[in-house]
């Protein structure tokens, strides 16, 4: 009783002092917060208090975590930059914290997990004790340390799939932007089918054929090489000029695609090329309608004008007039589809389709065991929790990074 | 109306030729199988003999085109062929699944439409409150959230520790209305979560660019009263963006079905596609892709045509 009494006046006496300062959208917020909980509080007694006040509690530990990271890196930025992160909302101090904690987490992972990634030590669904924070998994592995690998294993992969997406789309659509007529119409065509079929959709079928725990490395070689040779290709069709330039170009496409594929399936093993592949095609679609529009606006100025007629190639005009021009939606774009990514090979390695064991990956986790759930156990959201916290901070910064770059207003 | 209909044909037209390269798409795409299906479904020890029998049964030894032809001309009469795995007709075994996810997806939609519309109108009257920050920062974290999160969330709460309803949303012979509806709540729940704060969202955005425009300030200073202002003046101009708001959502409800479907062990398409995937049960997997592009292309289509019949200035294209 005492608690429920303590939680009213502390409601009361801070929207109080909320009016008092003329703090409007405080006092809204926490006088607003009073009327439901007297609703709540007659619904569902004092636990459903607590509960609200423990939620208070962590938004206010986060606000204020934020607002001391936010300082810190104003602290240890230069003045241009210093200037710049000042402007950065609660939300976006709030989304670097947790993206940098999160790197930390996967950089320095074997050093922080107490033990081995798929080290055996206990019984299945042991329950927490000294030596494990958070109990043991399906097979007895322990799940903290699991989850501090996740973190390098799924975030790693989403990286590598959002940078094959982009590289592929973006330099499509530079290309189309730059040289308009037939490509431009034809790769918009392909782009419109790509984009006509639901992403997750699309992901099955190309896992169902190419991929999954039965996926080939031969196969995974040679989709790597063709991955890189279309690339490498649209490079050349920016770059090269005259048949000697061209005769080169391919040798050194053909040369830099092998290797891409080799250095591929050495780093990655056969499943996880094949998903990268698969989330990259899927997502290139999107970065190119991106990049095509941003770029188109950029080709009709007046100075591409001028360095077109100065005689200056396809390549110098992408790479020293176009991309500088076009940097800051570009790099939201990454953001976005980095989530996008995150989300797809979580939601692929959940279904047990993505990352293969006995790899540590919180979507896979959450499947493993979910068993838990039925016990009332929180532990196996865990690992989803991160996936949701890691792409609403992203979310968070690339918000404050779209509103900064267009000075966007609603 | 003679260009209503042209307009709409047209793009019932594109919709088709779109739908025939994905076609295509889905099926030659099994077609770059290493090796082919006859040795995907034997494996590596498969024999030379039950290789070429099992080529043989399953027509491998036409050339692709033919087959592509056959199998589409089978598929328009609902005929997919027979799954591998099971051996049965492909529509015995997605056919009533595929009813199961309507199902699912519309009680999700018949929620969500109607309370996301008009919170999304809500939130954008009151841009810029310390309730519209509250709205963005929570729709986004739904959005961010997997659907299998949400999922788990509901069920640990409403399922386990409340116990009000099921965690398994398994349907049997016999059950009365009511009873469908309580068993299948927890997924609709969570469909209609992921949807509305996507929904809020885009109607949020839609009427803020609305209320933006001249026409809206003239009706203002002119001093029509507000409630007049938004019927009069706002709503009927607000139809087409939100027309294609919900259209849009309902396509990308189909998608979060699947992972939804796996969450709950609900008997939708969604998990017969992913159990086919993992099986490698190629008949089955081109068979659910195809339903499920064929249904997303048509809502999208719907989106389009929607926004053609409402907004008049799209019946005169430049």
């Amino acid at each position: 009783m005492g608690f429920v009494v303590y939680y009213f006046a502390g409601l009361l006496g801070a929207s109080c002092a909320a009016a008092y300062f003329n703090q409007r959208s405080a006092f809204l917020l926490l006088f607003s917060l009073t009327l439901v909980s007297f609703v709540l509080g007659i619904v569902g007694g004092a636990g459903a208090l607590r509960f609200v006040a423990i939620a208070a509690g962590v938004l206010a530990a986060a606000g204020a975590m934020s607002y001391a990271f936010r300082e810190f890196l104003i602290m240890l930025a230069g003045d241009e930059t210093a200037k710049e992160l000042r402007t950065a909302p609660l939300t976006a101090a709030f989304g670097m914290f947790v993206i940098f904690t999160v790197a930390v987490m996967g950089i320095f992972a074997p050093i922080i997990a107490p033990h081995g990634e798929a080290e055996v030590i206990s019984s299945a669904f042991a329950p927490p004790d000294e030596s494990m924070l958070l109990g043991a998994d399906q097979l007895g592995r322990d799940i903290f340390s699991r989850i501090i690998y996740g973190a390098r294993n799924t975030v790693a992969l989403a990286l590598v799939g959002t940078t094959l997406a982009f590289i592929l789309g973006a330099m499509a659509g530079l290309l189309a932007a730059t040289k308009g007529g037939i490509f431009d119409q034809v790769m918009g065509r392909v782009v419109d089918v790509i984009m006509s079929i639901p992403s997750l959709i699309f992901a099955l079928l190309m896992l169902s054929i190419f991929g999954g725990s039965l996926a080939a490395p031969s196969t995974s070689f040679w989709l790597l090489f063709g991955f890189g040779s279309l690339v490498g290709l649209l490079f050349l069709a920016s770059a090269a000029e005259g048949t000697m330039g061209l005769l080169i170009g391919i040798a050194c496409v053909i040369g830099g695609a092998l290797a891409f594929a080799f250095a591929g399936t050495t780093i990655f093993d056969a499943s996880e090329v094949i998903l990268v592949l698969v989330v990259g095609i899927i997502y290139s679609p999107r970065v190119f309608r991106l990049t095509r529009a941003v770029a188109g606006n950029v080709v009709v100025m007046d100075y591409i004008e001028a360095a077109k007629l100065r005689g200056e190639k396809n390549w110098y005009l992408i790479r020293r007039e176009i991309l500088p021009n076009s940097t800051a939606p570009l790099v939201a774009e990454y953001g976005l589809e980095f989530c996008f990514v995150f989300l797809l090979i979580a939601g692929l390695s959940f279904l047990g389709l993505g990352i293969q064991p006995p790899t540590a990956d919180w979507g896979s986790m959450v499947r493993e065991n979910a068993t838990l759930i039925s016990f009332g156990e929180i532990t196996p959201l865990i690992p989803a929790a991160a996936i949701a916290l890691l792409t609403v901070a992203v979310n968070f910064v690339v918000d404050w990074m779209l509103h900064r770059s267009s000075g966007l207003k609603e | 109306m003679g260009d209503i209909a042209r307009l709409v044909g047209q793009r019932l037209g594109l919709g088709l030729i779109i739908l025939l390269v994905i076609s295509a798409i889905i099926f030659f795409m099994v077609e770059a199988l290493p090796g082919d299906i006859a040795q995907a479904v034997l494996g590596q020890g498969a024999t030379e003999d039950n290789l070429a029998a099992l080529r043989k049964e399953m027509g491998l030894d036409k050339p692709a085109i033919v087959r592509y032809f056959a199998w589409l001309g089978d598929a328009l009469r609902l005929d997919f062929g027979n799954s591998i795995v099971t051996k049965t007709p492909v529509t015995e075994v997605i056919g009533e699944r595929f009813s199961h996810t309507l199902f699912l997806a519309s009680y999700a939609a018949v929620i969500a439409v109607p309370i996301s519309i008009m919170l999304g109108v809500l939130v954008a009257l009151l841009r810029n409150s310390i309730f519209d920050r509250v709205a963005n920062v929570v729709t986004l974290t739904f959005i961010s959230s997997p659907e299998f999160f949400l999922g788990y969330i509901l069920i640990l709460y409403f399922a386990v520790k409340w116990g009000m309803f099921p965690a398994i949303a398994s349907l049997s012979e016999g059950m009365t209305f009511l009873e469908l509806l309580h068993r299948t709540f927890l997924p609709a729940l969570t469909l209609v979560l992921v949807v509305m704060a996507h929904m809020m969202r885009m109607t949020r955005a839609a009427i803020i660019n609305l209320l933006a425009s001249p026409y809206i300030e003239m009706a203002r200073l002119k001093g029509a009263p507000p409630w007049k202002v938004i019927v009069r003046h706002a709503l009927p101009n607000a139809w087409a963006p939100i027309i294609n708001v919900v259209a849009l959502n309902l396509a990308y409800l189909i998608t979060g079905v699947v992972l939804v479907e796996v969450v709950f062990v609900y008997p939708g398409i969604g998990q017969a596609l992913v159990d086919a995937v993992s099986k490698r049960d190629f008949p089955v997997v081109q068979a659910s892709c195809l339903i499920f592009a064929a249904t997303y292309i048509l809502l999208n289509l719907a989106a389009d045509v929607g926004a053609i019949l409402t907004n008049p200035r799209l019946r005169h294209p430049k």
